[in-house]
């Protein structure tokens, strides 16, 4: 949909699909597991680079950073594409996305130019983040301490997106003494950083996380102290519409899988297709799912056409196309019955990553509630 | 005021009163005991989530990703051990005989904590349910006393149910669609038996049943009125278990494929075969078929209405456990409004998925199979009696094969009013699906208000949201549960409407 409204991101659409069909589809069974292994490294790796060379992790990145210099809309159609075939990879190119605009969002224009350009791996390129969480809502935060010219981290941070792959991340921490928070950019090869073994999680499980403990690292203040929060929010508000698209793609995939089995499976002497209630079931599955479709493009235009109250619009569509996803994946399964409830089938895995999708960037209900008070306001 | 007459015309009307409700009408019924008994029940499953299913649950998950071969043995014996693969089989057969709706409030105790655990255990009386409501007393002795045996020697003897085919899933379960189906599972009568092929599939608890509870067919063509249920033996010739499935919950209770290769099941563990059936019953084949299935179906789907209320539950539980503990703007989150309605949400949730099973139970227990042994003096007698009463007259007489199985079958296959039979099988299905649904809606709410927390193995409320999806799939999908309810308990009311027609 999104292409079909903006046809300049056709080309880059023809090299996502390929990529999603020809380097993800066939692995996709094999990398979504537990428990990681020694094998995991290379997995990664070798996926990642892919992405990476293929300039996946820099789309919204301007040029001067050495990044594509797209905007929501090539984002949104990438993660869409991506996220029909395996979500995982849809959250590594999210949170890359992420923690680059929480850097310029905090105006740390020597920093991204030094990072970015400089990047010869991608485990140079991607910056790491704890894309689950607000960290507003976090009761305890890592505590920065000033120590010369730069600042040192001690304490505990939940939940780092690709933390034990990466060589750098963005990290939420309190400077003691300051009201809100700060972000800081921390090596993570560090000595002084500790990282837990992958968590094992509900989905998305190409992607690894990891909890990790800071013992006194050095950290570079990004932005102002205590400024945080506005750096979230600016950033998190054009990407809240990212997550929708995420979500918009595993019910396309759900959404076609079921099709096919219902014209394949039959009971009842005839292919299911014709019992009237898998009908329904499949006919709600597409009114949510096209309609999410839509919803999401015009978002996408809205905020490029910089019309008024777009951040409402980018944070009200993903809270209503994550109820819709998590909806689509439960009859997603339902219509392959037994089967859509097995590993050799690709519904349990959706019915899994919507709902770790969901959880992207805070709890519901509270971003639900910011919606209301920047209503309010 | 009404006269008695019309008071009586008015209640019976559609809907009739006293099926709606049914609760005001049995409950003064029950007898006092039986509250006790289910209560200490209750208290058992309690004991065994502190001491066993808590401190298990989630390392037991964790094994079943690392190596998914994994089988549950140790499980099983503990259960075993605790004494649970008998406490709802009949006295008479050498079980505990505790009264069959307490199985409901057990379940959903264990399955509070972990559903696969609960299935561990309770699958095992769906293979019971699937022997019993045959009415073969010799081989339900037969059969019976290996599980008794196996709980003495800490060998548990469990057993299974197969009836879905790689090609029939919702046509086995419903006897309208099973002659339209693709049936395979061929059964054709020998000298002295029957001999098998063909293949079930996701049977649970497949391969570490002892005993599995075959449904096969002399006639695929027909197979509604051709009907074989046999025992079958783990060890048969020609018998063999195909892949383990790899499930996406319940991981700890195998879903299994069974393989028949020209495997004799002798005479003697067929329990169910429409010539044999001609004897001692007027009823058609295919009504004893459907009448079976019907019996099996109404003692199991309220059950898994209970597993259902007790995803429900589990997921309350663990949001109510982080409401208490978290904070939101430095204040308890427990205080804020919309986390306290989103939880009476969750609780009533939990508390109507109960009310549905609880009425499904009365059903059976006034209206269906276990009528009999809720009139109160038949009650208390067999709960009082002294074993060598059950031992030395009981067991006899029932397993007397002609005296027995024509008791047996008496009571089971000729015993109940179609309408009585409707009232159970409806409301067994609308147990089923309102509890499941609910179950996974709770997860759905939980994870929603939990976040990050909710993501994580080690907290508990992920796997509930993996288990609770199986429930909406087996022992029917909730689209078969929904138009069995319509089908026994509206379609009376529309005289034009078909079923299973588009
Ligand atoms: C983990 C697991 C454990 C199980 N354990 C056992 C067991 O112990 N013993 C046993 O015998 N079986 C067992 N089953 C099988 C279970 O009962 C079947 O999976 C279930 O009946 C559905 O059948 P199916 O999977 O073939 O789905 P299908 O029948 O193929 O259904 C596919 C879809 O079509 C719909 N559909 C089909 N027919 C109709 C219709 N007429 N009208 C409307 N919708 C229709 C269904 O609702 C579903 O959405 C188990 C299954 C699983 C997954």
């Amino acid at each position: 949909m999104i292409t079909a409204l903006n046809k300049d991101l056709k080309p880059f659409e023809d090299l996502i699909t390929e990529f999603a069909r020809e380097e993800l589809k066939p692995h996709v069974e094999k990398n979504d597991r537990y428990p990681y292994d020694s094998r995991d490294a290379e997995i990664i790796e070798s996926n990642f680079r892919k992405i990476y060379d293929l300039g996946f992790l820099g789309i919204m990145l301007p040029e001067e950073y050495n990044g594509i210099g797209q905007g929501i809309s090539a984002l949104c159609m990438m993660l869409g594409h991506v996220a029909e075939v395996d979500a995982s990879y849809s959250l590594i190119i999210f949170t890359s996305s992420l923690s680059q605009e929480v850097i310029l969002a905090a105006g740390a224009d020597k920093t991204a130019k030094k990072l970015f350009p400089q990047a010869k791996t991608a485990q140079d390129y991607f910056i790491s983040f704890p894309s689950f969480t607000n960290p507003g809502q976090v009761v305890t935060l890592p505590q920065a301490a000033i120590s010369g010219k730069d600042y040192k981290l001690t304490g505990n941070l939940d939940y780092l997106v690709l933390g034990n792959f990466t060589n750098w991340a963005v990290i939420p921490a309190k400077v003691s003494g300051k009201q809100g928070y700060s972000f800081f950019l921390v090596d993570l090869k560090d000595k002084a950083v500790r990282k837990s073994a992958p968590i094992f999680s509900l989905g998305l499980h190409a992607c690894p996380i990891v909890d990790i403990t800071f013992d006194g690292v050095n950290a570079q203040l990004l932005g102002e102290e205590g400024e945080g929060e506005k750096y979230f929010n600016k950033a998190s508000k054009v990407l809240h519409v990212a997550t929708a698209a995420i979500s918009s793609g595993i019910m396309k995939g759900s959404l076609k899988e079921a099709m096919d089995y219902a014209k394949e499976r039959e009971q009842g002497g005839w292919t299911i297709v014709n019992w009237s209630e898998v009908r329904m079931i499949l006919a709600n599955m597409t009114v949510k799912s096209k309609a999410v479709d839509m919803c999401v493009a015009g978002t996408c235009q809205g905020i490029e056409a910089g019309i008024p109250d777009w951040g409402v619009y980018s944070m009200a569509a993903a809270i209503h196309v994550h109820e819709m996803a998590c909806e689509v994946v439960t009859d997603g399964i339902q219509v392959l019955g037994g089967n859509g409830y097995m590993k050799d089938y690709g519904q349990e895995k959706r019915y899994r990553d919507a709902r770790q999708v969901q959880a992207l960037l805070g709890l519901v209900p509270l971003r639900k509630l910011s919606l209301i008070r920047e209503i309010s306001a | 005021m009404l006269t008695r007459s019309q008071v009586k015309s008015f209640i019976s009307r559609y809907p009739d009163f006293r099926d709606e409700v049914l609760s005001i009408h049995y409950a003064p019924r029950m007898p006092k005991a039986m509250v006790k008994e289910t209560q200490k029940i209750v208290a058992l499953a309690r004991k065994f989530n502190d001491e066993i299913a808590r401190p298990l649950f989630l390392e037991l998950d964790r094994k079943t990703h690392e190596n998914p071969e994994f089988l549950p043995w140790d499980l099983v014996k503990k259960a075993n051990e605790w004494g649970f693969y008998t406490m709802w089989m009949p006295k008479v057969f050498g079980g505990k005989g505790y009264n069959m709706p307490s199985i409901a409030y057990f379940s959903e105790e264990i399955g509070s904590v972990c559903l696969g655990i609960a299935n561990v255990i309770g699958v095992h009386y769906l293979g019971v349910a699937g022997l019993m409501m045959a009415g073969n007393t010799r081989v339900i002795k037969k059969v019976m006393n290996d599980v008794v045996q196996g709980e003495k020697t800490g060998d548990p003897c469990l057993i299974a149910l197969a009836i879905t085919e790689p090609m029939a899933g919702t046509d086995v379960e419903e006897i309208e669609l099973e002659d339209r189906g693709k049936i395979t599972c061929h059964v054709r009568k020998v000298k002295g038996g029957y001999i098998v092929n063909g293949t079930k599939i996701f049977i649970s608890m497949g391969r570490l049943s002892k005993w599995t509870v075959l449904y096969g067919y002399t006639n695929l063509k027909k197979s509604s009125e051709n009907t074989v249920v046999m025992m079958v033996k783990q060890g048969m010739k020609g018998f063999t278990y195909g892949t383990h499935e790899n499930k996406m919950g319940q991981r700890i209770c195998t879903a299994d494929v069974l393989n028949f290769e020209d495997c004799f099941v002798p005479d003697e563990l067929v329990i169910l075969d429409p010539e044999r059936a001609k004897g001692f019953t007027k009823q058609k084949s295919r009504d004893v078929k459907m009448r079976h299935l019907d019996y099996v179906l109404s003692l199991s789907r309220p059950v898994v209405g209970s597993f259902g209320t007790s995803a429900a539950r589990g997921a309350f539980e663990a949001a109510l456990r982080f409401a208490n503990e978290a904070e939101i703007d430095g204040k308890p989150m427990i205080s804020y409004e919309w986390v306290q309605c989103r939880l009476a949400e969750m609780y009533s949730n939990v508390r109507l998925g109960r009310l549905a099973y609880a009425e499904a139970n009365l059903a059976n227990q006034h209206r269906g199979v276990y009528n009999i042994l809720q009139m109160k003096p038949i009650y208390y007698y067999l709960k009082y009696l002294p074993l060598a009463f059950f031992n030395n007259v009981l067991s006899p007489l029932l397993t007397n094969r002609s005296i027995g199985t024509w008791l047996m079958s008496k009571w089971y296959l000729d015993g109940q009013k179609p309408e009585d039979q409707h009232l159970c099988t409806g409301l067994g299905s609308l147990a089923k699906f309102n509890g499941t649904d609910i179950g996974v809606k709770n997860c759905q709410i939980a994870l929603e208000l939990m976040g990050q927390t909710g993501m994580r193995h080690e907290n508990g409320m992920e796997k509930i949201l993996r288990d609770a999806k199986l429930l909406q799939i087996y022992e029917g999908t909730n689209q078969l549960n929904r138009i069995n309810v319509f089908k026994s308990l509206i379609a009376p009311a529309c005289p034009k409407a078909k079923i299973f027609e588009e």
